[in-house]
């Protein structure tokens, strides 16, 4: 299981199928970045606009720059996480009474979740299996509250004591984190429409276009099949939502969750036999031996007492394959064949690069695109905002106030997985694009406006005193004015566009963000690959900036 | 040639105009003189439909502008009232040159685009208007370059290239050094000698008195005398214009 979230809004307008029914799917916003980042902006348009944009006296601050970010890297390199943990954690829960545990009740269910009925309270069978472990442990349990890819981070930073939350035991993930036995043996399913007659089996998978989760184990078996077209989502809704709706031709899942979602559905269908094979298994610091050994007690006492099949049977999760975990298969420890899925030797870093260049040409594409359209629309806006009719006029405003004071998230969200509701279907691509187009261009817009207002009254009447009409008098006069003041603002667009093209993550879209965490998931290698990722970004703004900042320089100049 | 019947002009709640009408003949030089404030600049402006009105009519020469209430016009309404603004030429007090054309591509701008004369033709036509002020040198200058009364020499040049029946100016030498104001005054004298129709507002009491034919005093939006300059000035009929006179005269 793989979950990821940016955003931090409640989402629960997907119409009406039972997919809506189920929990809200919760993602997490970086809100204040965005808030600034458009006050910075428009700080920009304004000093421009009063022609007092001093001149940072660039080398010193660009040296200055650099030392800090000596400073934070030499920070980060010598901070021993592990330092932080003297204590042996089995002392330190029982002396302070309480284990405490991570996941992510944004995931979804059946993990871990908010109660439908009082989303206050977290429901799932991992809690159900936590309150048993922690009741043998003879003390409480507290749940720790992480984006599921930031938990074993977490893990070792020392926040929680453990972390349980649909955790596959691999190879890369054993290298940074100890696991108990596998609690819980998982198969991947494959769903389909209810009337797909092509599909049966995963060999059927070849040229069709499946969805599944980022760094999810069912992705390591559609990339085993080979030449299928695979579509990456972030959330567990989304890809059943899509594959109701036609975009996709199946979607291959860890069996809980497919169980959850899909299953009362009908529309859809599961189909083949359970494909691959893993185990979940909770993750513990490297070195607490005895808390694992502790553990694995408690787990076999669980599985012989029966009261872990109980719980599997109230969340519909029981099936045969658990058997083989009371027989004494999961107890022994690593007993069990290792999933083939993932890298089984570590990777050399570098050797992700062609993924990560491919997700940044990605980026750049989409970026471009919607930045042409960004520019010419909100052209569009601005002159029916200033010269259109009445009607056009107030449209056109609200059109920009509205794109303005909404989430770009909430656009994706409704462009892309509401349209559908009223027989719009874009695909991923195309709703990227004009997604970002549409929100940059309200953005630009104004900027066309700050120049064209910048420009002295007088330029218009004496185009008018000249017999031009209006529009030629825009066109000859104003506009190639204006445009020299935007230019310089509008690349710094582009290039917050850069970053904020990693939003289409969430509809599916695998850019270079959502690279670099599918990567740094299934590798472990967070720091190593956010350093590459990093560099790429500021390897593909930093030319823009200077760019820009060449432009205003030479602006100034014509100014005066 | 302009007939200006029953002016009135609000400013939202503020009634300018109560009424103004004044004739100018073709080929007349009318100057308008009076303290600031008191509606010189709106009255041109009307007449070249940079200004609403709401009541009263604006006749130049057959083409006709109405009074109008409205922000929006209607594209006929747009339509008359740039016909107008193409028998009228106007010069401005703060010359409004195109900062980002040259001197030459300010004047053939609207010959070009509005009149649809071919580039060549549009340009030998600036080129003897750069020669008429004395500027045929400066072509290629930009106005950021421009002293202020080149500027507004261009800006003259720019207005005469569309074959204006009349010319407005509002305050022209207002915002020039003293000594440009001179080269400015001339070519206006030129102009009027030629016969070209002149509406000046202006502040040079000795070009009211040697280039124009009649001159009328405004005061708080109302048209308080007309005459012959030379009179007026020698001997005022209103007290108002006495005291205006005095405070110009006495500089
Ligand atoms: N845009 C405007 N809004 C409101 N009042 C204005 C505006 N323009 C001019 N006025 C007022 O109209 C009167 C006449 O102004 P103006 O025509 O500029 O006079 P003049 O050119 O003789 O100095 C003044 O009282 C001025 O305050
Ligand atoms: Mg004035």
């Amino acid at each position: 299981m793989k979950r990821k979230r940016y955003y931090n809004f409640k989402l629960d307008c997907f119409g009406a199928s039972p997919l809506a029914m189920t929990p809200l799917r919760t993602v997490s916003l970086r809100a204040p970045s965005l808030v600034s980042l458009r006050a910075k902006r428009s700080n920009l348009v304004s000093s421009l606009r009063a022609g007092s944009c001093e001149a940072i006296p660039l080398l010193k601050f660009l040296y200055l720059n650099i030392a800090l970010f000596i400073f934070l890297i030499t920070l980060i390199l010598f901070s021993n996480p592990q330092s932080a943990i003297a204590q042996d954690t089995l002392e330190k829960i029982k002396s302070s009474g309480e284990i405490v545990w991570g996941s992510d009740a944004e995931g979804g269910a059946p993990y871990i979740f908010p109660d439908p009925e009082n989303p206050s309270r977290l429901i799932g069978f991992e809690v159900d299996l936590m309150d048993a472990i922690a009741r043998e442990l003879g003390i409480k349990q507290r749940q720790f509250q992480n984006s599921w890819d930031s938990l074993i981070p977490t893990l070792e930073r020392g926040d929680i004591d453990i972390a349980i939350n649909g955790i596959e035991i691999t190879p890369a993930r054993k290298e940074k984190v100890a696991f108990s036995n596998p609690y819980y043996i998982y198969t991947e399913q494959l769903v389909v429409r209810a009337k797909e007659e092509r599909v049966k089996e995963a060999s059927d998978l070849k040229g069709k276009k499946v969805g599944t989760l980022s760094g999810s184990a069912a992705q390591g078996i559609l990339e085993g099949i080979g030449s299928v077209d695979i579509k990456i989502y972030s959330g567990q809704v989304e890809p059943y939502k899509d594959l109701s709706i036609g975009r996709l031709d199946a979607v291959l899942l860890d069996l809980p969750i497919a169980a959850y979602y899909a299953k009362p559905n009908p529309l859809l269908k599961f189909t083949g036999a359970p494909i691959g094979e893993g185990y979940y298994g909770i993750a513990m610091r490297k070195g607490d031996d005895r808390l694992k050994e502790e553990i694995n007690k408690i787990l076999e006492r669980l599985f012989k007492s029966g009261e872990i099949k109980n719980i599997y049977e109230k969340w519909g999760l029981w099936n045969s394959s658990q058997e083989r975990l009371i027989s004494g298969f999961g107890i022994r420890d690593s007993g069990f064949k290792e999933p083939q899925f993932l890298p089984s030797e570590s990777l050399r870093v570098l050797s992700f690069l062609p993924f990560l260049l491919k997700g940044a040409l990605m980026t750049i594409i989409i970026s471009v695109l919607s930045m042409i359209l960004a520019v010419f629309l909100g052209l569009i806006l601005v002159i029916l905002r200033l010269y259109g009719s009445r009607i056009l006029s107030i449209l056109s405003t609200a059109y920009i106030e509205i794109y303005r004071g909404t989430p770009l998230l909430i656009q994706l969200y409704i462009l892309y997985y509401g349209l559908p509701n009223i027989g719009i279907t874009l695909n991923a691509f195309t709703a990227a694009v004009i997604g970002l187009g549409m929100n940059y261009a309200a953005y630009e817009a104004e900027i066309y406006r700050a120049g064209i207002e910048a420009i002295p009254k007088g330029q218009m009447e004496a185009a008018l005193s000249l017999g031009m009409r209006r529009s030629l008098a825009l066109q000859r006069i104003i506009l190639p004015q204006a445009v020299k003041i935007a230019i310089p603002p509008v690349t710094n667009d582009f290039i917050a566009l850069f970053k904020d093209s990693s939003l289409v993550s969430v509809i599916a879209m695998v850019e270079l963000t959502k690279s670099y965490s599918i990567l740094a998931v299934s590798s472990m290698k967070f720091f190593e690959l956010g350093l590459i990722t990093a560099l790429l970004y500021f390897g593909m703004s930093y030319p823009l900036s200077l760019f820009a900042r060449r432009l205003e320089r030479r602006l100034k100049r014509g100014l005066s | 040639m302009i007939r200006i019947t029953e002016l009135h002009k609000y400013y939202s709640d503020f009634h300018l105009f109560k009424g103004l009408s004044i004739d100018v003949e073709r080929g007349e030089v009318l100057v308008l003189i009076g303290p600031s404030g008191s509606g010189k600049s709106t009255f041109l402006r009307c007449i070249n439909g940079l200004e609403i009105f709401q009541k009263g009519s604006i006749l130049v020469d057959g083409g006709e502008i109405h009074g109008l209430a409205k922000e929006r016009l209607s594209a006929f309404e747009r339509d008359s009232i740039r016909k107008v603004r193409l028998k009228v030429g106007m010069v401005f007090q703060h010359f409004n040159l195109f900062p980002h054309k040259t001197a030459l591509q300010n004047i053939i701008e609207a010959p070009v685009h509005v009149l649809g004369l071919d580039k060549k033709e549009a340009e030998e036509r600036a080129m003897s208007l750069l020669k008429k002020v004395k500027l045929e040198g400066m072509k290629d200058m930009y106005p950021e370059n421009l002293s202020g009364g080149e500027k507004q020499r261009v800006a003259i040049a720019r207005a005469l290239a569309m074959k204006p029946e009349a010319m407005l100016f509002d305050e022209p030498t207002s915002s020039l050094d003293p000594e440009t104001v001179g080269e400015v005054l001339t070519i206006m004298k030129d102009l009027a000698g030629e016969g070209m129709t002149m509406v000046v507002a202006t502040h040079e009491m000795k070009f009211a008195e040697d280039v124009a034919d009649r001159a009328a005093v405004f005061d708080k939006g109302e048209i308080i005398e007309t005459g012959i300059p030379e009179e007026i000035f020698k001997n005022p009929s209103k007290e108002r214009t006495r005291a205006f006179l005095s405070r110009v005269l006495d500089r």
